[in-house]
């Protein structure tokens, strides 16, 4: 009982790290380490919030451009569920994508002209073209995907890897959030990177671009780094006069705590400052990597924080909701983030993280394949569409220059091998050596998990 | 502090283990303790309550299904004989296929585990009724105790009694001034000043404390901390959450909670308010307010979301902000099926949800208009009110002379009719478009003479009409008609044209003015296809504040038909009339509750065939559109319908009918007098109208649906898959319904109340006392099911109950109880050694030590400093927060108060949703999403980043510093002051050696950098005392921000 009260202690109020093996026998997610040996050790995610076309960047549907404006049948829409936006629209037109697509790489991957840095590394990656939700709009669809549920107030995957793997570097937090500055479109929200009913420090910690990465990290006006530390020193030995009076372990998490904070006062700004990459990383990357906020920015940092053994970071990015003027607004979006994203991948393999970096790209849902609003030969729009879109992979385990599931001639529906978001998180947590249906963790009288009680590794993904 | 406190004897420290390891005896194990969580955790999931999910027709949560005979023929349980169990050979079975639970499951029971369950059945396999499900007694009895001295109240007799079990003593009293700081923050949520805890320090009178805690619960303050807490119940918040997360305004009723808890109203009054106010016998504007408290659940108003879906969501969320916050269970799990572990099944939820699904109210709020969704509370200022019951009674005052006056106009009708050589004209038109071409810029002609032109959109054509050509719609275009309609509810109208539709439309826009339909509440006018039948209404917002009437027959598919709407001004739904071909047509009222503005969203132009996310009139046809700004006489309809009626009608003026008809067109539209007085009665209506637009509304729950709805069980939860309907009901297992009772909220409310509920008293002494601990008697005060922990005090808790129902559900004298108690009194500090035998401190063998809230730590510095604003109430402010926050997630912006908004209490501040005050949530307060009712207390750098430089903690240090040093000159005894201000006693000899030569060395140095001193005494907006030297200043700023960074700052001990 004492060891087990000591580590305990350590585990509630360290930053991770030890986490894993010191947390109560009710807490301990994993008593016996992994469940099985991992092909990947950390992962970065981009979110594409919005919603990116499938149609006009991976799914390329002849078919479909054969037969631009013609009503969507009814055979195909088998009367599920619209959203209110285009649900009430006298027609339903085809919109064929206005983009050229080819074949790329070894592997022939399909991809448009639109992204064409990442045309250059789709022998790196890992398509899924049958990826499908439940939910059609998107503070639910977003919020499935990052927690595993529609309803608000399930952890995070993050916070789930956290809680359950901890960091590899005691002086950052594990997992780390950066979100594009600047940008318009739907809104996203803090719970998304929240720890649910998990222990709170669990929770994504956002790294902003600007002056304080993390908030209040900076000293105030007047109080430079060696006056914080003599401030620190005195606090400290009050807090071990108090110690010795209390007899209060807490007191020692609380002296931890505040040098643990001294060192992420050096350790943030030292990950955030990209000053010191050489010249050769903004030619990968772009000059817009120069520039703090910006996506391409935000995937050097990704790099410099899974370097420094962050376990998961976060991008966001917003802006690809396109029900109007797709073609103007998709260029838009793959502008700013074809490029990074290419970048970070190439630029992992060439340090040899990206063998054991799960990288995830991919939004909460996919688009329609007919017109919301008026179809021209030049414009068009599309609404959400939560029954089959595309996410790609690489990295850790992947299975790279493949191409899984397919959808139907029309991409309406899932005509092969559909892969459920359960699907997706379950071989997550299965490349990270954990078993979707035993990192459960006990509130309110019931065993949660990520997975809900659904979800299958997809092992036709795995390498 | 420099003393230890040796509490205990070593002896009784191996005796405590000794009792410890001995609880493992042979004969059978607890029921409660023991067996039920086994079975719970790892049997009900397939064999419990879930009738769903049952396999091989096996109950285990009752003692009949245990003992039943099996599909297969055998006995889960032979009572006694565990060798004749199935149970017993299914758990220690090896076989994979065999084996209970099922290796799939990954539920693997331990060897001891399988132990208990068989030592279980070798004694009988006895049930018992999980505790909470128990009535609560009408008495419980306290144990009697060897000890006279310690015990203050029964509190102390339970809590020593398990004390001598386990032979341990009681810790001696906290020392005074811990005592007086811990109730302090305990009761209000603030520190005492350091002269009532040097006065009660010196204060030996024997009620000195119990003095103190009636001061303290005395104070409007106690009022704002018992609010705080039941803000995280009630999932208290400033926007609507979701993704747009706009701003509402719910502060009124976080003001009423404080003035209910200010004036100590029992606790089953504020309940039955909090849930049915407004259906009190005698309901007041404060109690219908505090039904707010079901309507605080987060609402979209995300484009393209589902009306119902979203209703049913909120319906639930009370279901279960009930659950948790009243009845402390998880009636969530019964949403999608049968409760797995406690006896709540799905009916049980539907049958709550039914009870509490009485409102007219819509899914979703609006985007387009800031309308409070309904039912909305009118809360008017006094003024409001006098100047409103003015305004209403001139306008009664206009409706009957006008009454009066149109019954006299029989000579003036005689005297115009007689002097009219031609049939009367049908003037005063404000459009008049025949769509007999469309220009080349897509604009239509106005025969009216106004010169106003029609617009077009997604260029509808011309075909053949009624009249010439007719505007030919394809449900995406539209016609629309700037300035020819712009009537509020005050403004009588009639609108007319010819329709023709080829299909039977189940919804389809006719013409409307409002920005779109549920995106904007559908605020405006309309005249739709509801059903293939004409349904107009006037909204301010659908369904609880309109208009509307539909007529009982289909329109005629085909051809084209005349239809014509006519409003009379009045905000009532008698005033609206529907004609079809020239004739009244019979309609049923669908909402009669028109109380507010019709205007708004961003809509204002009368439109034709389409709206903004809504069913356009696809293959349709409309001809001679007639707008006219007054409620024409129903010839006068006729003649639009069939020019000539006038003409026939003059003819045959000495027909009754015919000159009956003229009567009314005279007395519509050519009557001098009448037309002033209506004149009159409209500029009345305008000016109550602008009163009316003045007041603020609250989302508040009242029982005002026109037609009761039936709650059905909904398959997993899903709002589209209804199941068989389900009766108003509360859960039966808990306890019957009252007799009598209505079946609606207040009969809910009286079920929550009757005196023997197991669940009510229970769940809320639970809460106060963990208020008090840190740690609920309970320690899952969100769940006293059978997967919940167990109290350690059982008895205690039962007592506790019975006495607060006793007592007329008193929460003040409850928490005098409480505080009073030897138990509470306790010191903190003890040995190592009863610190890892009882971590938790479940024995309660000494006093409680917990990390404050959030709000405390703030409100703490903010009142240690002297910047503590103390308003009671009123809207929500804006205190320091780093920039961007609310930017990079959604656009808007925050704005910091300027003023004294930075130093409210923190109950006070702004919370948004999405993005929750940071330095709130920091230190684990909730984003107030869903209901809460116990917080996590977690240790993590970033608390410490937000005390050492947060603005709010910088400015509190220098405030705090410049206070000080106004106070006294002696460096100690400016220590001292400081110190005592922050945590509520006397340094030590060492803690003053170390901050006097803190401030010797931070002085020092920052003589040699004064841009720096100068800097840090200017962080924050309160104004530095510039009477100050400013090294001197900022050397004790320095020294303040330590004091305030201490862990025994943001703990209570």
């Amino acid at each position: 009982m004492n060891a087990i009260t000591r580590r305990a202690l350590l585990a509630r109020f360290g930053l991770g790290g030890i986490a894993l093996r010191a947390l109560l026998d009710e807490e301990r997610p994993l008593p016996d380490g992994l469940h099985h040996a991992p092909r990947a050790r950390r992962v970065v995610w981009m979110f594409q919030s919005g919603g990116p076309s499938q149609l006009d960047l991976f799914d390329p549907k002849p078919e479909l451009v054969r037969r631009n404006g013609e009503d969507l049948p009814a055979s195909v829409r088998m009367g599920q569920r619209l959203t209110a936006m285009s649900g009430n629209q006298a027609r339903l037109p085809l919109a064929g994508s206005i983009f050229r697509f080819a074949q790329h790489g070894d592997c022939g991957a399909w991809v448009s002209e639109l992204l064409p840095n990442l045309t250059r590394i789709v022998d790196r990656l890992c398509f899924v073209k049958s990826l499908h939700t439940e939910a059609i709009n998107h503070d639910p669809a977003i919020t499935f995907f990052q927690t595993g549920s529609q309803i608000a107030g399930r952890p995070s995957i993050g916070s789930w890897l956290d809680w359950g793997l901890g960091s590899d570097n005691h002086d950052l937090p594990a997992y780390v959030v950066l979100v594009t500055k600047g940008k318009g479109g739907q809104p996203i929200y803090a719970r998304l990177w929240g720890p649910g009913f998990l222990p709170s420090k669990h929770e994504g910690v956002q790294f902003r671009a600007g002056q304080d990465a993390v908030l209040w990290l900076k000293n105030p006006d007047g109080i430079d780094p060696p006056r914080r530390r003599r401030m620190l020193d005195r606090l400290r030995t009050l807090h071990e006069f108090a110690r010795d009076a209390e007899g209060d372990p807490a007191i020692d998490a609380r002296i931890a705590q505040y040098e643990l904070a001294f060192r992420m006062q050096s350790s943030v700004p030292e990950v955030t400052d990209l000053r010191d990459e050489p010249a050769s990383t903004f030619a990968l990357y772009g000059d817009d990597a120069r520039t703090p906020g910006t996506y391409a920015a935000n995937c050097l940092l990704a790099r410099r924080l899974l370097e420094r053994g962050v376990r998961f970071v976060q991008l966001f990015h917003r802006d690809w909701d396109h029900h109007g003027n797709l073609p103007g607004g998709i260029r838009s979006e793959c502008a700013q983030t074809d490029r990074g994203s290419a970048a970070l991948v190439v630029d992992l393999a060439r340090r040899g993280l990206l063998e054991d970096t799960l990288v995830v790209w991919g939004g909460e849902f996919g688009r329609t394949n007919y017109s919301q609003g008026k179809l021209t030969p030049q414009d068009y729009g599309r609404d959400h569409h939560p029954r089959c879109f595309t996410y790609w992979l690489a990295g850790g385990g992947m299975r790279a220059g493949h191409t899984h599931g397919a959808t139907d001639e029309l991409g309406y529906n899932v005509a092969s091998d559909p892969v459920h978001v359960h699907d997706l998180h379950a071989t997550v947590l299965h490349l990270l050596g954990i078993d979707h249906e035993r990192l459960t963790y006990r509130f309110q009288g019931r065993r949660y998990r990520l997975t809900d009680v659904h979800g299958r590794v997809v092992r036709e993904l795995l390498a | 502090m420099s003393q230890r406190c040796p509490l205990l004897v070593p002896t009784m420290l191996l005796l405590l283990a000794a009792a410890r390891a001995q609880q493992q005896p042979l004969d059978a194990p607890d029921f409660d303790r023991e067996v039920r969580p086994i079975l719970a955790d790892r049997c009900f999931p397939c064999h419990g309550p879930d009738a769903g999910k049952r396999k091989a027709g096996l109950r285990l949560d009752v003692e009949d299904g245990s003992r039943a005979t099996l599909e297969s023929g055998e006995r889960a349980i032979v009572p006694g004989d565990p060798a004749n169990s199935e149970l017993v050979r299914r758990i220690r079975s090896v076989d994979p296929e065999y084996r209970m639970p099922r290796p799939e499951s990954k539920l693997a029971l331990s060897d001891a585990e399988r132990d208990v369950l068989e030592r279980w059945i070798a004694s009988g396999a006895a049930y018992r009724t999980h505790w909470a499900w128990r009535p609560l007694p009408d008495l419980v009895p306290v144990p009697a105790v060897d000890d006279a001295r310690w015990p203050r109240n029964a509190i102390d007799s339970f809590v020593l009694a398990r004390l001598r079990t386990h032979e341990l003593v009681p810790a001696p009293e906290a020392p005074r001034a811990r005592l007086l700081r811990r109730a302090s923050f305990a009761l209000t949520g603030l520190p005492p000043e350091p002269d009532d805890v040097i006065a009660f320090e010196r204060d030996d009178a024997p009620d000195a404390f119990e003095r103190a805690v009636d001061r303290l619960l005395g104070s409007v303050a106690y009022a704002e901390h018992m609010t705080a807490d039941w803000l995280d119940a009630a999932r208290f918040a400033d926007t609507w959450g979701y993704q747009s997360d706009v701003h509402r305004e719910v502060w009124p009723w976080r003001d009423q909670v404080i003035r209910a808890f200010d004036r100590n109203l029992p606790y089953d009054e504020f309940l039955r308010q909090q849930l049915a106010g407004d259906l009190l016998p005698s309901p007041t504007r404060e109690s219908a307010l505090a039904t707010a408290f079901l309507r605080l659940h987060r609402m979209t108003n995300e484009g393209g979301s589902v009306e119902e879906e979203y209703r049913v969501e909120s319906v639930c969320d009370r279901v279960e902000t009930i659950g948790t916050a009243i009845l402390g269970v998880t009636l969530g799990c019964a949403k999608c099926h049968d409760h797995k572990y406690d006896p709540f099944t799905q009916r049980d939820y539907y049958g709550l949800s039914a009870l509490l699904d009485d409102a007219d109210e819509a899914g979703l709020y609006s985007h387009f208009t800031d309308a409070t969704p309904t039912p909305a509370l009118w809360l008017p200022t006094a003024d409001q009110e006098r100047e409103l019951a003015r305004a209403t009674r001139r306008i009664g005052e206009l409706e009957h002379a006008l009454r009066i006056a149109t019954a006299r106009r029989a000579d003036a009708f005689a005297a115009w009719l007689g002097a009219l050589t031609d049939p009367p004209a049908l003037t005063g038109a404000s459009g008049v478009f025949g769509f007999e071409s469309i220009a080349a810029d897509g604009t239509l002609d106005d025969a009216s003479g106004h010169a106003r032109r029609g617009r077009t959109a997604e260029g509808p054509t011309l075909g053949p009409g009624a009249v010439g050509q007719a505007l030919q719609l394809d449900g995406e275009n539209n016609a629309s008609f700037p300035g020819a309609a712009d009537f509020t509810r005050d403004d009588p109208f009639t609108i007319a044209c010819f329709v023709r539709v080829t299909e039977h439309h189940d919804r389809a826009v006719i013409w409307h003015r409002s920005r779109a339909w549920t995106d904007a509440g559908s605020r405006g006018y309309e005249l739709l296809l509801e059903d293939g039948r004409l349904s107009a209404a006037l909204i301010h917002f659908w369904p609880g504040n309109a208009l509307r009437v539909v007529a009982r027959e289909p329109l005629p598919i085909g051809r084209f038909v005349h239809v014509a709407a006519r409003y009379e001004g009045s905000s009532r739904a008698a005033g609206l009339s529907l004609f079809v071909d020239g004739v009244p047509v019979a309609t049923d009222v669908v909402r009669d509750a028109l109380t507010r503005e019709i205007e708004g969203g961003g809509a204002d132009a009368l439109t034709l065939g389409q709206r903004f996310r809504d069913k356009g009139l696809r293959g349709a046809a409309i001809d001679e559109l007639a707008v006219v700004p007054r409620a024409l006489a129903g010839l006068e309809i006729a003649e639009l319908a069939a020019p000539g009626a006038l003409r026939e009608a003059f003819a045959h003026q000495n027909e009754a009918p015919q000159r009956g008809a003229l009567r009314e067109v005279f007395l519509a539209s050519h009557d001098q007098e009448l037309t002033r007085l209506r004149g009159e009665l409209r500029d009345a209506r305008r000016a109550r109208s602008a009163i009316v637009g003045a007041i603020r509304e609250i989302v508040t729950m009242r029982d005002d649906v026109p037609v009761p709805r039936i709650a059905y069980r909904l398959e997993r939860g899903n709002y589209e898959r209804r199941a068989e309907p389900v009766e108003p009901a509360a859960p039966a297992a808990i306890l019957p319904w009252p007799k009598g009772a209505p079946r609606n909220r207040l009969g809910l409310a009286q079920w929550l109340l009757d005196p023997r509920h197991p669940l009510t008293a229970r769940v809320a002494v639970n809460r106060i006392w963990q208020m008090h601990f840190g740690r609920g008697l309970v320690p899952t005060s969100e769940d006293f099911g059978t997967q919940g922990q167990r109290p350690v005090h059982p008895e205690l808790l039962d007592w506790l109950a019975r006495r607060f129902v006793d007592s007329g559900w008193d929460l003040k004298a409850l928490h005098r109880l409480i505080v009073t108690s030897s138990t509470w009194r306790q010191d903190s500090r003890c040995a190592p050694t009863l610190r890892e035998l009882d971590p938790d401190n479940e024995l309660l063998a000494r006093g409680a030590s917990f990390r404050l809230a959030a709000e405390a730590i703030r409100d703490g510095a903010l009142f240690a400093s002297g910047l503590l604003v103390r308003e009671v109430g009123g809207p929500s402010v804006k205190p320091y927060q780093p920039p961007g926050l609310w930017e990079e997630k959604s656009g808007t912006s925050y704005q910091e108060d300027p003023g004294k908004g930075l130093w409210r209490r923190s109950l006070y501040t702004y919370q948004k949703r999405t993005s929750p005050p940071p330095a709130m949530t920091t230190l684990d307060a909730g984003s107030r999403e869903v209901c809460s009712v116990r917080r996590q207390r977690t240790s993590n750098p970033l608390q410490a980043l937000l005390l050492m430089n947060d603005p709010q903690h910088v400015e509190t240090a220098r405030s705090l510093a410049q206070r000080t040093l106004h106070e006294t000159v002696d460096r100690r005894a400016r220590i001292e002051r400081m110190v005592r201000r922050v945590i509520a006693r006397a340094p030590s000899p060492g803690e003053v050696d170390v901050m006097l030569e803190a401030v010797a060395e931070e002085r020092a140095r920052f003589a040699a950098e004064p841009a720096a001193a100068l800097a840090l005494c200017s962080v924050g907006k309160a104004p530095r005392d510039e009477s100050l030297d400013v090294t001197e200043l900022a050397a004790w700023t320095a020294l303040a921000s330590t004091l305030f960074s201490l862990d025994e700052a943001v703990t209570l001990r």
